[in-house]
C-alpha cells in the first residue's frame, strides 16, 4: 500500500516557482532521501508533504486520505522536524516534550522513553537554550515521534548531528515511512534505498541508489 | 482533543517561560512608570487637574504597553519557529490562539498591577475597584484583538510598523468606553454603569469575532 | 475605444454634469452660503467609500470561503478606491468645517469615525504592500478588511455615545428643498458610477499584475544531469 501519493505538486512564493510539478509515490515503510542544492525546493517539498504548506497546485494523498481536506486527522500520522528545531529556550528538554504531549493529546509518560531513545536522558532537566545545537536537533526529533507517527519527515536532520547521526536516525525511522532532505549523499545512501533529486524545483527522477561522484 | 486543555497548556507554557526569564513583565512595568513620568512633565499635573488628566495617561501607557506585549508573543514564536511545530499538532489553531491571548492578557494585567498603584502614588487619583474592573475588562478585548493582529503581522516584513497601525484603530471603542468608566470612577461626570456595560458588549463581540478569525490567520 | 475607456469617459462626463448641477442648478443656501455646495460631493463620496469598503468585506469573505482570487482582486480594488473617496470626504468636510464651525477639525462622532475608517483601510493597503502576494497575503488582508468593516459601526456607535455625554456640535439636516435634493441625488448617482468604474479599472490592473506574477519567469530553467549522473545503482 502507498503511504504517500503526490501528483504535480507545484508551489510559488510570490512570483518565484519553488516547486514545479513533482510526482512521487512512496510505499509504506519506504525510506526516501531528497537531495538537491540550496534553493532546489527541498524544504518546500517537505513542508508540503508534512501538510505544513498548501501547494499552489497539485494533489497529495497520505495514507489514502486527501492531505488538505483531512489535514487535522493526518497530523496524528505525521512527524515533522523542520530545519530549525523550534524549541522553547526557557523550558527544559522534558518540559518541551511534555508541552507537545499535551498538544498531541498523548500521555506525558511518553517523554522519558523518547528522551532515552535519542540519548537525551541525562539532560532531561536542562533548559533547551543550554543544549548544544546537536542536542537541540535530537530534542526536535524526539518531539516529532511523541505521537508514534507513521510518516516521518526530516528536513536536514544531520545538519548539526554528530557522527552517530545515521545510527540514531536509522533507529527512529525503523518501521516507519520516512522522507529526509539532506546534503549528505553518504548519509542518504546509508539510510535510504531510494533517492529523489530536485533541481530548480523539478524532480530529476528517483533512483534506487546514488553513485556519489563528488 | 479538548481545546481547553490545549489552550491552557499553551498559556501555561508562555507563563512558565516568562517566569523563568522574567523578560516581559519587568520591562513593561518600567515602561509604564516611564510613561507616567513623561505624562507628568508634559501636563503640569497638580491635585486639581489630576482626575481629568490621569485617566488619559493611564490609557496611553496601557495601549503602548499592550502593543509591546502582544507584538512580542507571536514574534518570539516565529523567531524560534516554534509556532509551526505547534500548528503541526492536532490541536486546533483557535485553541493555540486563545492560549497565547490568555498568557498575554495575564502579562498585561501584571503590568497593570504596577501601573495602577503608581498612578495613585504619583498623581493621588483614587484607584477604586471600579477603575480596576474597567481596566481589566478593556484588557480582555484589547488582548484578543491585539493577539489576532500580532499573529497577522508576525509573518509580515515590517511588523513593528504595522501592528500599531492595524490595532490602535480597532482598540478605539475600548478606549472610549474604558476611558469613560475610569473618568467617572475617578469622580468626573458620566455614567459608570453604562460604560462598563459597553465594555462587556465589546468584549463579547470581539472575543467571538477574533476566535472565528483565528483559524484563517494561523492556518497555513 | 475599449469598453472600459467608454465607461471612464462616461463617468467623467457625468461628474462634469454633477458639477454643473451643483454650481448652477442648486440654489445657494440661505444660512451657510456658497460653502454649503460642498455638501453634495462630500456626502456622495462618503457613501461611495462605504460602498467600496463593502466590496472589500464581500471580496474578503468570499475569498476566505472559496479561495477565489478574483474575489481578492475585487477587495484590493475596493480598498484603494475606497481610501481615495474617504480622503475626498475628509478633505471636503474639513474645508466646510473651517468655514462653518470655524475649525478644520472637531471631535464629532462622524469625523472621528471617518478618520478611523481612513486609518483602517490605509492600514489594509499597507498590509498588501508589505506581504508577499499569494494565498497567505490574501487571507490576512481579508481578515483585516472584515474587522475594519465591523469596527466602523462600533466606533461610530461608541463615539456617538461618548459625544452625547460631552455635548458637541451636531449636524442636523432639515428637509432639503427639492432642487437641492435633486442635485444631491444626481451627484450621488454620478459618484457611485465613478466609483464603480474606478474599481473596475483597478480590478483590471490587479488582474494584469497577478498574471505577470503567475507567468513563469522568462529565465530558462536548464535541467542537466551532472557528470557522473545522479541515477544508477551503486555497484
Amino acid at each position: 500500500m502507498s503511504m504517500v501519493v503526490a501528483n504535480g505538486l507545484t508551489h510559488r512564493f510570490g512570483g518565484e516557482l519553488a516547486l514545479d510539478g513533482v510526482d512521487l509515490v512512496l510505499d509504506t515503510g519506504e525510506h526516501m532521501a531528497v537531495l538537491g542544492d540550496n534553493g532546489a525546493g527541498k524544504t518546500t517539498l517537505l513542508r508540503i508533504l508534512a501538510t505544513a504548506l498548501r501547494p499552489t497546485s497539485g494533489r497529495l494523498q497520505i495514507a489514502g486520505l486527501d492531505a488538505f481536506r483531512e489535514r487535522r486527522r493526518l497530523r496524528h500520522y505525521i512527524g515533522y522536524v523542520a530545519h530549525n528545531p523550534g524549541l522553547y529556550p526557557a523550558l527544559s528538554a522534558a518540559e518541551n516534550l511534555e508541552f507537545f504531549c499535551d498538544l498531541q493529546d498523548v500521555s506525558r509518560s511518553r517523554v522519558p522513553e523518547a528522551l532515552e531513545m535519542l540519548g537525551l536522558g541525562s539532560v532531561a532537566h536542562r533548559r533547551a537554550s543550554l543544549l548544544s545545537r546537536g542536542m537541540q536537533q535530537r530534542l526536535a526529533i524526539a518531539r516529532a515521534i511523541l505521537h508514534e507517527p507513521r510518516l516521518l519527515i526530516f528536513d536536514e536532520p544531520d545538519a548539526s548531528l554528530d557522527a552517530d547521526a545515521a545510527e540514531l536516525l536509522g533507529l527512529v525511522m525503523k518501521d516507519r515511512t520516512a522522507v529526509i532532505a539532506t546534503h549528505d549523499h553518504a548519509l542518504a545512501n546509508r539510510l535510504c534505498p531510494r533517492t529523489l533529486v530536485l533541481r530548480h524545483g523539478r524532480s530529476l527522477g528517483t533512483a534506487t541508489h546514488l553513485r556519489v561522484v563528488r | 482533543m479538548n481545546p481547553f486543555r490545549a489552550a491552557i497548556a499553551v498559556a501555561r507554557k508562555d507563563l512558565v517561560s516568562e517566569w523563568r526569564t522574567r523578560e516581559m513583565v519587568p520591562a513593561l512595568a518600567q515602561f509604564v512608570v516611564l510613561a507616567l513620568l513623561i505624562g507628568n512633565f508634559g501636563f503640569q499635573i497638580d491635585s486639581r487637574n489630576a482626575p481629568s488628566i490621569a485617566p488619559g495617561i493611564l490609557w496611553l501607557a496601557l495601549v503602548f504597553a499592550g502593543l509591546i506585549a502582544f507584538g512580542r508573543t507571536f514574534a518570539a514564536e516565529r523567531e524560534q519557529s516554534s509556532l509551526e511545530a505547534m500548528l503541526m499538532t492536532p490541536a486546533s489553531p483557535v485553541a493555540i490562539f486563545a492560549g497565547k491571548a490568555l498568557a498575554a492578557s495575564v502579562l498585561l494585567i501584571l503590568c497593570e498591577v504596577v501601573l495602577l498603584p503608581a498612578l495613585w502614588l504619583f498623581f493621588g487619583t483614587p484607584v477604586s475597584a471600579g477603575v480596576v474592573l474597567a481596566v481589566i475588562l478593556a484588557t480582555i478585548g484589547m488582548a484578543s484583538l491585539g493577539c489576532l493582529f500580532a499573529a497577522i503581522v508576525a509573518r509580515v516584513r515590517a511588523r513593528e510598523l504595522l501592528l500599531p497601525l492595524l490595532t490602535l484603530p480597532l482598540w478605539i471603542p475600548f478606549i472610549i468606553a474604558g476611558g469613560q468608566a475610569v473618568q467617572s470612577a475617578m469622580g468626573l461626570p458620566g455614567s459608570y454603569d453604562q460604560a462598563i456595560g459597553l465594555l462587556i458588549d465589546f468584549d463579547i463581540l470581539f472575543v467571538v469575532l477574533t476566535s472565528l478569525a483565528a483559524r484563517f490567520v494561523l492556518d497555513e | 475605444m475599449s469598453r472600459l475607456e467608454k465607461a471612464s469617459a462616461g463617468a467623467v462626463a457625468l461628474m462634469a454634469l454633477a458639477g454643473a448641477a451643483i454650481f448652477f442648478y442648486a440654489p445657494t443656501d440661505f444660512l451657510q452660503g456658497a460653502v454649503q455646495r460642498i455638501f453634495y460631493l462630500h456626502v456622495s463620496s462618503a457613501i461611495a467609500a462605504y460602498g467600496c469598503f463593502a466590496v472589500v468585506l464581500l471580496g474578503g469573505a468570499i475569498f476566505l470561503r472559496t479561495e477565489n482570487y478574483a474575489a481578492d482582486r475585487w477587495a484590493r480594488a475596493g480598498a484603494l478606491v475606497g481610501v481615495v473617496f474617504t480622503t475626498v470626504t475628509l478633505v471636503m468636510g474639513m474645508l466646510w468645517a473651517k468655514k462653518v464651525w470655524g475649525a478644520f477639525w472637531v471631535w464629532d462622532a462622524r469625523l472621528t469615525s471617518t478618520l478611523v475608517l481612513w486609518i483602517i483601510y490605509a492600514g489594509y493597503l499597507l498590509v498588501r504592500r508589505l506581504t508577499e502576494p499569494g494565498r497567505q497575503a490574501a487571507r490576512l488582508a481579508a481578515v483585516v478588511g472584515i474587522f475594519g468593516f465591523v469596527d466602523v459601526p462600533v466606533v461610530h456607535f461608541s463615539v456617538t455615545w461618548w459625544v452625547t455625554h460631552h455635548p458637541g456640535p451636531v449636524i442636523i439636516n432639515d428637509a432639503l428643498p427639492p432642487q437641492m435634493l435633486a442635485t444631491f441625488l444626481f451627484t450621488m448617482l454620478c459618484t457611485l458610477v465613478l466609483a464603480a468604474v474606478m474599481i473596475t479599472i483597478r480590478y483590471r490592473i490587479e488582474t494584469l499584475m497577478d498574471l505577470k506574477q503567475l507567468v513563469p519567469s522568462p529565465v530558462q530553467v536548464v535541467i542537466t544531469r551532472e557528470p557522473g549522473g545522479v541515477a544508477g545503482p551503486v555497484q
